[in-house]
């Protein structure tokens, strides 16, 4: 007869392992907790700034205050979000310890949120001065961070489709910093680079490419692992990336040379991200253990409006009458940075920092010798309850953004709404680190 | 076939962090001869490092319904390795698709 254990069993015959786990591979905690914990800040500030300027600021994408307002967004939150998620996951997924990971990180950090707020100074002030730090500040802060990653990628032994994807995911933001310093010079006046051609370019290369990608090779660990699901298709895990990329570089050049037939590669690459949508929703839709889990319904939510933003793109190349030019502009730019990107990202920290709470409190405790009894379960790290308050404000946000992107009546409660979300975050993603620090303090442990 | 040194956990259906803590805290109760069969949904990268820092040794194997089996055993116990040996030679080693 075989002996087996059932986890959860009421007579569960196992007590938690009392040895320590390994840290070896993960950074100390404060390395992506300061880029988790500082992204939602920046989200407020989006929302609130957008509320002082006013709907009649706000209208077109090329508005000054728009092109802020989105650079809070794509920078200081949901870049601000993905390096700490590369600090973090790279040791662990590739093996590749980084040297020094806590004073990078926090140079880095530092750079990207003075960067931030150069740039968006410099949209407000139209002035050169602001836009050209801005510019140096970025590049030291985007460039160390592609030299420190892009490193640790190259060097990895680890030929698993998520260190491809992070790869050219990288590699597109180095793109994205290219086209963006150049349309900083053509901006300050020097006849080096032509502008308008470049600004479609660093926004498809920064959303599609740099965010695009890495949201892709992170989802081909986390869904499967953290969402109990099967695993992706092999063979869709090794050439979507790449797909991407050449799509990405076809659609460029087109752009540059013959716009007439820029809409083909345009075409496959809202097909390309519809699929990977799809297939991750039908994952979902069959995962292993079906209890409520926000951070799945996070993700639905994204990739609904990542569905969204593919239609929206082909309705408005097949039929650009239905809707103007500017309203196409803004919805899709909602659709992108705060229902995909925003969501998706928040599903993915709802689960990953109580997890490292979990991991580091468990290893504090051990190492002191004291019994991990009193360490909290990853739901009581962040209750499911507050973290579902956060979704129902994202969620109210993003509908409201798109008839208050129209009529000026509901652009102040969108961006109400859009801040009280984003507070809401902070503070849960608080709580969890106040949690950490108690309970070490508690158990008599130093932090 | 399993045989009475066989132990089984099947993590399959839990998420981060229970299959790591929960065949750890099995792994520490196996008696002399005993190895455990942990089935999984995926090969779990971080268990590997925490078995060899505990003395144990690991064979992963493809499960017959496809999933990831695992079998652990005490490095210096030679009548559970042989037992495992038994069991693992009937199933392919895993590879990473």
């Amino acid at each position: 007869m075989r002996k087996r254990f059932v986890p959860y069993a009421d007579d569960l015959p196992m007590r938690p392992s009392t040895a320590l786990l390994s840290l070896e591979q993960t950074p100390p905690l404060a390395v992506p907790l300061r880029f988790f914990l500082t992204a939602p800040l920046f989200g407020v500030a989006a929302a609130l700034l957008a509320l002082w300027i006013g709907p009649e600021h706000m209208g077109s994408r090329w508005q000054p205050g728009v092109l802020a307002f989105t650079h809070l967004l794509t920078l200081g939150y949901l870049a601000m979000v993905m390096f700490g998620a590369l600090f973090q996951l790279l040791p662990v997924l590739v093996g590749v310890r980084l040297r020094r990971p806590l004073p990078t990180a926090r140079a880095i950090h530092l750079l990207l949120v003075l960067g931030t707020f150069l740039l968006v100074t410099a949209f407000l002030t139209d002035a050169d001065g602001w836009f050209v730090a801005a510019a140096v500040m970025l590049a030291l802060a985007l460039g160390s961070f592609i030299l420190v990653i892009g490193h640790a990628l190259w060097n990895a032994c680890s030929v698993h489709e998520t260190v491809c994807a992070m790869k050219l995911s990288v590699t597109a933001l180095g793109v994205t910093l290219l086209l963006g310093l150049l349309l900083v010079l053509a901006h300050v006046g020097s006849d080096l680079a032509p502008r308008d051609l470049l600004i479609d370019l660093h926004l498809a290369w920064g959303l599609l490419g740099w965010a695009g990608l890495l949201l892709i090779g992170v989802a081909y660990q986390v869904v499967p692992m953290f969402q109990i699901t099967a695993e992706y298709a092999p063979h869709l895990r090794r050439w979507l990336p790449w797909a991407v990329v050449l799509l990405l570089i076809t659609w460029s050049l087109s752009f540059l040379h013959l716009p007439a037939l820029a809409w083909l590669p345009g075409l496959g690459l809202a097909m390309v991200f519809a699929l990977f949508a799809m297939a991750t929703l039908q994952l979902q839709r069959r995962r292993l253990r079906r209890l409520p889990d926000v951070t799945v319904d996070f993700w639905y939510l994204g990739l609904l409006c990542m569905l969204a933003a593919a239609g929206l793109w082909l309705l408005h190349q097949g039929w650009p009458q239905v809707l103007r030019l500017q309203q196409f502009h803004l919805w899709w730019g909602v659709l992108l940075l705060v229902g995909s990107g925003g969501a998706v990202i928040s599903g993915m920290l709802y689960k990953i920092v109580p997890f490292l709470i979990w991991l580091h409190l468990n290893n504090r405790m051990q190492a002191a010798g004291q019994w991990q009894g009193k360490i909290p379960t990853m739901r009581q790290v962040i209750a499911e309850r507050s973290a579902r308050h956060h979704l129902y404000l994202h969620l109210a946000a993003v509908m409201l953004l798109f008839p208050g992107t129209v009529w000026p009546l509901l652009f102040y409660p969108a961006l109400l709404v859009l801040a009280a979300a984003y507070a809401v975050q902070w503070w849960n993603l608080v709580g969890a680190a106040r949690m950490y620090r108690d309970v070490l303090r508690e158990a008599g442990v130093q932090d | 076939m399993p045989d009475d040194a066989e132990r089984s956990i099947d993590v399959s259906a839990l998420g981060p962090p229970e299959p790591l803590v929960l065949t750890l805290a099995a792994v520490e109760q196996l008696q002399a001869g005993e190895y455990l069969r942990m089935h999984h949904r995926m090969k779990p990268c971080l268990l590997y490092d925490e078995l060899n820092r505990r003395g144990f040794r690991h064979d992963t194997r493809c499960a017959s319904d496809g999933l990831c089996d695992v079998f652990i055993w005490r490095q210096d116990d030679a009548a559970a390795a042989a037992a495992a040996g038994r069991v693992t030679a009937s199933l392919a080693p895993w590879t990473d698709a």
